[in-house]
């Protein structure tokens, strides 16, 4: 009986060895195809070897391209990644919830750009020049410059001229990945079909809106958001800028009444009414099929649908669709900001591997890997590299638009998320034809103004 | 030596504590700490920081009440639990007098089939009910428009939204009260109806004086536990129009939602609790009172 155990166990154990031998062996020939990053003699890429980081990441394209690639970031460094990735509106709860214990699980995580305040004012993350300043840390090539400027504010800035603003005063808390700004795209086949330009400015995008809807049979104008709550808001703020429209006066005094408010409103209203049906109740799903399904002639909103755009699983435009400029309205040509960022936690255990990731994700050759895989491009450098261009001719655009992209169209305070719920009923009983713009909007202002003073913005 | 009775008077007492324990762990304490917050102002950056909640009184109590959009949301809350609960009542009663008759055939088929709604998770009914409705490409538009009629913005028309949605809560629940009024139809002992039948009652004077009295005790808990229910319905309305056109159709349950994690005022959100507490303890004593009632009898 025991000889027969014995036998038994000991093929079990050399089975298991000849396995791991050829699974090393694989492995050692993967090594030998080379990591991603050449690393240069001088910098330590080993030197958090051992150590795990554990990322809370979103099911995002962006992030779903890194996670393809971190396997690599393992090899190279020695370091383990865990990753928690889940729907990004699961995010917010789980982060906050990690970071308010003495010691976090989560090492890195990636915010959404309107949660950086929550984050960074009480302290519940790290500021990022320690990190950058330290001898050793920064990976050779890295080159912060060369990420998008209204990019890093947007997501990575706190505390300048305004709270959530770069300027005197702002320590920099996150670095962009999976950000965005807004782009029109639009058909081109339709376009040249019926001798149109493609509109530059807003009262071009109306009158090409109301030539698709009225003259061409099953074609809708332009695809919008419009469902109540933040999806309403969302659109509203992203017209709101190019008006002259937005939330706040300087002191804080809530300005959603304004004339420009008013006029951004009635512009809305006319894509409605030059829409395909059900709009009112369009969320950012909705609003993709209707353009990638061929309803609409054009689509102004994050930049992020190019991916969608590409893929026909999602899309039945693929080789019709271009992108433009977002059209310049009468008070200016600015674009919206908005998207991911990466944060390292103040009680994250491993903050420096993790530091380490960060930057990997986001250098200039990882970006570019990734790009091909559907991410969106968060450097000037891959925006203007032109066999990138080449294969993403929708990077001749970016590259122009981020330069008139602002990360002030969104203000972005701690207050935000119950403001964001009143301004997006108000809107969307505009749009659903409830209440007139300015009836509407004067109710939302007091509204506003009382969160506010409750907050103490007044005192 | 304890006496024979003593021991008896304690032993059911001792078998009983784990019981309450459990129960005064799971249930009460979340209850008491939730009924104790709607007293303080409390955000989930206080939780994440680990700062203290501020006592602020009934200042909750009186921001939700004094709030258009709580008003509103009571209001778009009882449309909906009435509507829904009278149309469930009605049409469950009707299928169940249709299926009463044992000889029906394929009978066993269509209960079946009536009962797989309720099988359902809420967030698939959601969805399913949100393609249909779908103003493009949603099949109710399809009949509609082959019927030469104009399509219905069945979620984005505000004076559309809540039938439509009470038009999903009853396809889904409509099996519910079928299922219960049919058990009770069926104890109903045959020997009073056919008596009725032989002293010359006609079928209405039948359903009205002998069946409908017979099972009353029946519907009552039919219509409570729908009432009950109706009460928390949330996610089908979540996945559908998450509240909108405006607040058309933003329930009690969606407000608290919103209130406590768009606006994460977790304070004002328990004193939302609070109030749908409330309501559901006078709905469920009702029930519990009639029930033993009737048991009596």
């Amino acid at each position: 009986m025991f000889r027969k155990i014995w036998t038994l166990l000991s093929i079990v154990v050399m089975c298991t060895l000849v396995a791991g031998g050829l699974w090393a062996a694989g492995q050692a020939e993967e090594e030998a195809v080379g990591p991603g990053l050449e690393a240069p003699d001088e910098f330590d890429w080993r030197a958090f070897e051992g150590e795990t980081v554990v990322a809370s990441f979103p099911s995002h394209v962006a992030y779903d391209a890194a996670v393809e690639l971190i396997p690599e970031f393992e090899e190279l460094t020695g370091i383990n990644v865990e990753l928690d990735q889940v729907a990004y509106m699961r995010l917010n709860d789980a982060q906050l919830l990690e970071m308010s214990k003495p010691r976090g699980d989560y090492d890195l995580i990636a915010a959404v750009v309107m949660w950086k305040l929550e984050y960074a004012e009480p302290g519940l993350v790290r500021p990022l020049a320690p990190f950058f300043d330290e001898e050793g840390l920064t990976m050779p090539g890295y080159d912060f410059d060369d990420l998008v400027d209204a990019y890093v504010e947007n997501t990575g800035m706190v505390g300048g001229d305004k709270p959530y603003l770069g300027g005197e005063g702002a320590e920099l808390y996150g670095v962009p990945l999976g950000a965005e700004t807004s782009l029109l795209g639009y058909r081109a086949d339709l376009f040249e079909e019926h001798g149109i330009d493609v509109p530059q400015t807003y009262d071009e995008l109306v009158e090409v809106s109301r030539y698709f809807a009225e003259e061409v049979d099953g074609i809708y104008g332009l695809a919008m958001r419009g469902a109540s709550g933040h999806q309403a808001t969302h659109s509203w703020l992203m017209h709101a800028s190019p008006f002259g429209a937005s939330v706040f006066d300087e002191n804080w005094e809530p300005t959603v009444a304004s004339d420009e408010s008013i006029a951004t409103l009635e512009f809305m209203q006319k894509m409605i009414e030059y829409g395909p049906p059900g709009m009112t109740g369009f969320d950012q799903d909705g609003q993709f099929n209707a353009f990638l399904q061929g309803d609409t002639a054009m689509y102004l909103d994050a930049s992020v649908i190019a991916g969608p755009a590409r893929d026909p699983d999602r899309s039945q435009i693929v080789d019709e669709v271009a992108f433009a400029r977002h059209p310049e309205g009468p008070a200016s040509a600015l674009s919206q900001t908005g998207g991911f960022g990466l944060m390292i936690p103040s009680n994250a255990q491993n903050p420096e591997a993790a530091f380490l990731l960060m930057q990997w994700l986001t250098s200039p050759e990882i970006e570019r890997r990734a790009a091909m895989k559907g991410a969106g491009p968060v450097r000037y450098s891959t925006m203007e590299d032109p066999e990138m261009q080449q294969m993403f001719p929708e990077y001749v655009v970016l590259r122009e638009q981020v330069d008139y992209a602002t990360p002030d169209w969104r203000p972005i305070i701690p207050e935000w998320g119950e403001i964001n719920q009143e301004i997006g009923i108000g809107v969307n009983e505009v749009l659903t034809g409830a209440k007139e713009p300015r009836e509407a909007m004067e109710e939302v202002e007091p509204r506003i103004r009382s969160i506010m003073e409750e907050a103490g913005y007044y005192d | 030596m304890p006496s024979v009775s003593t021991r008896s008077s304690v032993t059911p007492w001792l078998f009983l504590t784990p019981a309450f324990v459990v129960i005064a762990l799971i249930l009460l304490y979340p209850v008491f700490s939730g009924v104790r917050l709607s007293f303080f102002s409390y955000s989930m950056r206080d939780f994440a920081v680990g700062a203290d909640p501020t006592f602020v009184g009934l200042d909750n109590f009186r921001h939700l009440f004094a709030s258009p959009h709580f008003r509103n949301s009571i209001r778009v809350t009882l449309t909906f639990v009435g509507s829904v609960v009278a149309l469930e009542m009605v049409v469950g009663l009707a299928l169940a007098l249709l299926m009463e008759d044992e000889k029906l055939k394929g009978l066993r088929l269509f209960r079946t089939l009536f009962v797989l709604p309720i099988m359902i998770a809420p967030v698939v009914v959601g969805l399913v009910w949100r393609f249909m409705y779908h103003p493009s490409y949603g099949i109710l538009n399809y009949f509609l428009q082959t019927l030469g009629a104009d399509p219905v913005m069945w979620l984005s028309d505000p004076g559309m939204a809540l039938p439509s949605i009470i038009i999903a809560d009853v396809w889904q629940w409509t099996p519910f009260v079928f299922l219960i009024v049919l058990a009770g139809l069926q104890s109903v002992p045959k020997d009073l109806t056919e008596a009725g039948i032989v002293d010359g009652c006609s079928y209405l004077q039948n359903l009205f004086h002998i069946k409908l009295p017979m099972i009353g005790s029946v519907l009552l808990v039919a219509a409570i536990l729908r009432l009950i229910d109706a009460f928390r319905a949330l996610v089908v309305i979540f996945v559908m129009t998450y509240g909108g056109p405006g607040v058309s159709t933003e329930v009690l349950s969606l407000h608290l939602y919103k209130t406590a994690f768009t606006a994460q005022r977790l304070g004002r959100a328990s004193a939302v609790a609070v109030i749908l507490l409330g309501i559901l303890l006078i709905l469920s004593a009702t029930l519990a009172i009639r029930t033993l009632r009737s048991e009596r009898r």
